[in-house]
């Protein structure tokens, strides 16, 4: 047995990840904070909460000194009746991995007591509150993680948050021939379903009738 | 010579799935690729906001026929983690004891989809009759062969017949003579070494970069595995460890090293899912009634505005995240927002681009070694 990542490990690289960022970025915006999950082993992540024009520098800086390899989810979310700073969001989920320079030909296998520092595995979500408005835009991080180019792709695609400077932005999941505007997570969206306009109207079902009722058969 | 495009898919066995890859060729050799993705797109993160807590599981099983009960897993920690539920240690070592089963079935349909790729037709049917073993045991705990809709926000649907503990353990050691078996049969066989070894080098740094996960990485000497760097689960408590391939170049891993740790991860789920069933809370051969708070303890139903939840768990190919928002509807009983992380969606155009360089006839060997599958890339 190899052993696990132990809860005071992970607090303790987390407290140590959020110390640097306040070192780094405090006093511009930035806000970062040591959550814990409350399902599992109540593990702690860090959550950044910062303004768009900050974000570039930020990221350069978690991919090449704090050592955040992985950037693994990008997550657009469309609050129409949010704040007025506050219509869209972007959530970026990243991992540290373990695996600062790996060697060629070479296979790690850690001694998971005995990590520390930088090769501690750490989650990471970044928030980015982006204003009301028909066209949210955030700069692209693709070429800081290359993991992001898909994922900021189906961004685009499904909510139609748009990536400034992305290279090669196409549709992924809908089809090539979408109508230019229609990303479907967009909450003016509704499912439309049995004669409701609505899905949400009728989400239990109990009000449903079937299509052909009051017909003669 | 002139080079041309070729379309691949979306209906060719190398596939395992509908998508298209287009390669540009030059003669044999594959000189360019793009992947088209998208054809069995059926809106699930839309369709959860229209659904409760609850019936959101029977919809993330359908995210891939072949892992149901991973990713129904996967969204329960994610729902757990917004409604704050409790679970008691039972039902972690049934769900832990559940989704390796569920990966010994799924690496074995991953084994027999990839030997008719090579050329080994027996391979598939021997796959397909070992699978059945595990199928049944999961039919036991969930009630229908495929999607299962077994596990529950804190907790599980019902607790592990009587009887089953001995016929997962009889099943198991089984199964680990089995694997002996297939191993004598596939590392001495020369079209098995010919077409997989120096084919599909991808290495380890360029993996990671571009958010590839789980035994693709691993194979490549790797060793980043869910289970044990944010355990979830009981995984901290069973007896394993994680299958890591020391690949046989420096260009990084090929195909028979991605297949060797896969055929290591069996025997190691193998080894937890007895391991497990030894340690297990309340006993192995006990029966509690559904509903027992030695497997289930009710959950909020309701979510406040603004929180949020996620989970990262690692399911069959890969790291599976959910990442889920509260507060839909009025009363908190819909998710706002529910996002699905696919390790395969991101895995796909990653592999469509390690096959430059190589023959036409080499890229259903690396495409299959990847272990693609689009149910859950398409979403």
């Amino acid at each position: 047995m190899v052993g696990s990542i132990t809860p005071e490990q992970n607090s303790a690289a987390a407290e140590a990840c959020k110390g640097a960022l306040v070192d780094r970025f405090g006093g511009s915006g930035i806000d970062v904070t040591v959550e814990h999950h409350s399902n599992a082993k109540k593990y702690a992540f860090v959550r950044i909460i910062c303004p768009p024009q900050h974000w570039i520098a930020l990221a350069k800086w978690m991919k090449y000194d704090l050592g955040v390899n992985y950037c693994s989810m990008v997550t657009g979310t469309h609050f129409p009746e949010g704040s007025p700073e506050r219509g869209w969001e972007v959530a970026y989920h990243f991992l540290r991995q373990p695996i600062q320079d790996q060697k060629p030909n070479t296979c790690t296998v850690h001694d998971v007591e005995a990590l520390s520092g930088l090769e501690v595995p750490m989650e990471f979500e970044v928030f980015i509150p982006l204003p009301q408005g028909d066209s949210p835009t955030v700069p692209t991080i693709q070429n800081i993680w290359v993991g992001s180019d898909w994922n900021e792709k189906e961004t685009w695609d499904l909510v139609g948050i748009k990536f400034e400077g992305h290279d090669n932005m196409h549709r992924v999941l809908n089809p090539n021939d979408s109508p230019e505007g229609f990303h479907p997570l967009q909450k003016q969206h509704k499912i439309r379903y049995h004669d409701h306009n609505e899905m949400y109207d009728d989400a239990q079902g109990f009000i449903r009738k079937p299509v052909d009722e009051g017909r003669v058969k | 010579m002139a080079q041309m495009w070729i379309t691949m898919g979306p209906q060719h066995p190398m596939t395992h799935g509908l998508w298209t890859l287009r390669v540009k060729v030059d003669g044999e050799t594959v000189v360019d690729t793009e992947a088209e993705l998208g054809y069995i797109h059926r809106g699930v993160e839309k369709i959860c906001e229209a659904r409760d807590f609850t019936q959101i599981t029977p919809y993330c099983d359908r995210l891939c026929y072949v892992s149901a009960m991973t990713w129904a897993n996967s969204y329960i920690y994610a729902a757990e983690d917004l409604l704050e539920a409790d679970v008691p240690a039972r039902a972690e070592y049934i769900r832990l004891i559940s989704a390796e089963l569920q990966r010994l079935a799924s690496h074995l349909m991953w084994l027999g989809a990839f030997g008719p790729d090579i050329g080994n037709l027996t391979l598939m049917t021997w796959c397909m009759r070992d699978r059945e073993m595990f199928l049944d045991l999961l039919q036991e705990l969930g009630g229908s062969r495929m999607h299962y809709n077994y596990p529950r926000i804190g907790g599980v649907k019902r607790d592990m017949p009587i009887g089953f503990a001995d016929r997962v353990i009889a099943k198991t050691k089984l199964f680990e003579k089995r694997l002996d078996e297939y191993e004598m049969m596939l590392d001495e066989s020369t079209i098995w070494l010919v077409r997989l070894q120096g084919v599909g080098y991808a290495n380890a740094e360029s993996m990671v970069d571009a958010g590839v996960s789980g035994p693709n990485v691993r194979a490549a000497g790797v060793n980043y595995d869910v289970r044990w760097a944010h355990p979830y689960s009981v995984y901290d408590e069973v007896d394993w460890e994680p299958a890591v391939e020391k690949p046989t170049s420096v260009k990084g891993a090929d195909c028979y090293d991605r297949y060797r740790v896969r055929m290591e991860e069996m025997r190691q789920s193998c080894r937890m899912v007895l391991d497990a069933l030894n340690k297990i809370p309340g006993g192995k051969n006990t029966n509690y009634a559904n509903g027992d708070e030695m497997i289930f303890t009710k959950a909020p139903t309701r979510a406040p505005e603004g929180a949020t939840g996620f989970s990262n768990y690692e399911c069959t190919r890969g790291a599976s995240q959910f990442y889920i928002q509260g507060g839909g509807d009025s009363r908190g009983k819909n998710p706002y927002r529910v996002s699905i992380r696919s390790p395969m969606f991101i895995t796909i155009p990653y592999v469509a681009k390690t096959m430059i360089g190589y023959k036409i006839a080499d890229i259903p060997a690396i495409m299959g070694s990847f272990d693609p599958c689009i149910g859950e890339t398409d979403r």
